[in-house]
């Protein structure tokens, strides 16, 4: 995996809990084409607090062009930004 | 009944800090490993370096030189803008975590706090493994080091932490005194400034040893009270306690801002003294105090300061009379010089309960103090730039100046 960092458009669950799942998500690399990614499954969910900012890191799998990717994903709290951050 | 006070400091803190965030921004270079300081504002002419790292330590650079001298002694340095919102953040997570081992805790400045742990033998049995789980939590939890230092009072703690970084836990009880802190340089004592130590150098006091063998009556005769306190502490001995916060009663308040441009006419230095006043005044008002006498201070853009004071016939935490009484004091010394840097300083306090009239004074402190109420409410309410004065529209001037510009922001203060 490589540390990419990348702004995402992104549709999330928050059940009555406030327990926040990823469910999808847009994103564009340089000027290729728009991709919409589905988040098949969520492996780990961990929370970072790194320099006292609180982050929500999801490391998740999808089938990406017919390939199944491992990659991770991260929430911050205080800014509600999605990052991808690792692919 | 043995006391136990632990000394933490984040090493190179703001830099450690930005690093941290910056790691987890998504960034691939580590500040900490490269030759970096964060600097401020050049353009605003606030350009000195705040901290360095490590790396950069090599190049000699040191903190509060200008980035132009920093950048002679490394060209290829990086340089960081401050970002003190997340200092407080990263500072405030530190503080979380020391909460859940002990209550008593001072938070000395942002990025250092003293913690007692003082008979509490039966819950941490072993010190240095309690500061090594605080330790490793801190690296684990926030991403990045601190230093510890442990002792029997706050003084020494502090030395202690000082003595080799990053990431070391360091003891400096009582016995250790003559080993570890007398052979240090007297600079390395806490209260032993850039104006005490060429006195002490004078005095051939060159170490810490030196100076806690000397002879008290001599210090005492040269630097006064102050000798006594800098031979206590070279002794190791202090008492103070770990305070929950940092008050403690106030003797004066003042701030003082570098102006972005080389102020030349009066009009314009007026506008910098109002803004401080409003700063000043509004702290003063807050502290329940009322002041009488003010001081202002000037640096031209030679560097050579000057100042005034003067003592009011009326106490007063009126932010317009102190504006008229610092405008009165500039336009009686200020000899037309370009201005670099402008302070106000206040000082005698009185409580503001009630206030002695003065017969041959014409100033309305009844309707003045009902606006100041308001104004402080509102600011308060809705922060500071909420509402300002008219005359700061356009003029490229903040209208209250002065401190760092975040609010409760602690700095470190000369009182253990």
């Amino acid at each position: 995996m490589k540390v990419l960092a990348l702004p995402i458009e992104m549709v999330s669950y928050t059940d009555n809990k406030g327990v926040i799942r990823p469910v999808r998500f847009r994103m564009q690399i340089g000027d290729d084409p728009m991709q919409v990614i589905k988040i098949d499954k969520v492996i780990v969910k961990e929370t970072q607090k790194l320099a006292g900012n609180i982050m929500l890191v999801y490391k998740c799998q999808s089938l990406i062009d017919d390939v199944m990717k491992l990659f991770e994903i991260k929430y911050e709290i205080a800014t509600c930004k999605w990052i991808l951050f690792k692919i | 009944m043995s006391k136990l006070i632990f000394h933490i400091d984040a090493n190179s803190a703001y830099l450690s800090w930005e690093a941290t965030y910056r790691l987890q921004m998504g960034e691939q270079l580590d500040l900490r490993l490269v030759p970096s300081v964060i600097g401020g504002d050049e353009q605003s002419r606030h350009g000195i370096v705040l901290t360095k790292s490590i790396p950069a330590k090599k190049f000699n650079i040191q903190t509060g030189e200008t980035l132009y001298n920093a950048r002679m002694k490394c060209p290829n340095i990086v340089i960081v803008p401050p970002r003190y919102w997340l200092y407080m953040k990263c500072s405030s997570a530190m503080h979380q975590i020391f909460k859940e081992y002990t209550p008593q805790i001072q938070r000395f400045s942002v990025d250092e706090s003293f913690l007692d742990f003082s008979n509490m033998e039966h819950l941490y049995p072993d010190y240095m493994k309690l500061a090594k789980t605080i330790k490793e939590r801190i690296k684990t939890e926030l991403g990045f080091t601190v230093n510890i230092g442990i002792s029997n009072n706050k003084l020494l703690a502090k030395v202690a932490s000082d003595f080799k970084k990053p990431d070391r836990i360091h003891t400096l009880f009582p016995h250790e005194i003559k080993q570890k802190m007398w052979p240090l340089p007297v600079e390395d004592l806490f209260m032993v400034g850039r104006s005490t130590a060429p006195k002490l150098h004078n005095l051939n006091i060159n170490t810490i040893g030196d100076l806690a063998n000397y002879d008290l009556k001599i210090l005492n005769h040269k630097f006064k009270s102050h000798g006594g306190i800098i031979y206590n502490y070279a002794n190791g001995i202090d008492n103070s306690e770990v305070r929950k916060s940092n008050y403690i009663e106030i003797k004066g308040i003042g701030n003082s801002t570098t102006i972005p441009f080389d102020a030349c006419d009066s009009d314009t230095a007026h506008k910098v003294l109002l803004s401080l006043c409003e700063t000043v005044s509004m702290r003063l008002r807050d502290s329940r105090n009322c002041c009488t006498v003010i001081s202002i201070n000037i640096r031209g853009s030679d560097m050579i300061s000057y100042s005034r004071q003067k003592k009011l016939t009326v106490a007063t935490d009126s932010t317009r009379k102190m504006y008229e009484v610092a405008c009165y004091l500039f336009d009686n010394v200020w000899k037309g010089n370009p201005i670099r840097h402008l302070g106000i300083h206040i000082t005698d306090f009185c409580s503001n309960d009630f206030y002695q009239c003065c017969l041959l004074d014409a100033f309305n402190y009844e309707k003045d103090k009902s606006i100041n109420v308001v104004v402080d409410a509102i600011r308060l309410k809705y922060g500071s730039s909420s509402i300002i004065r008219s005359c700061f529209l356009h003029s490229g001037l903040s209208a209250m100046c002065g401190g760092i510009g975040e609010e409760d922001y602690p700095l470190m203060s000369s009182i253990l």
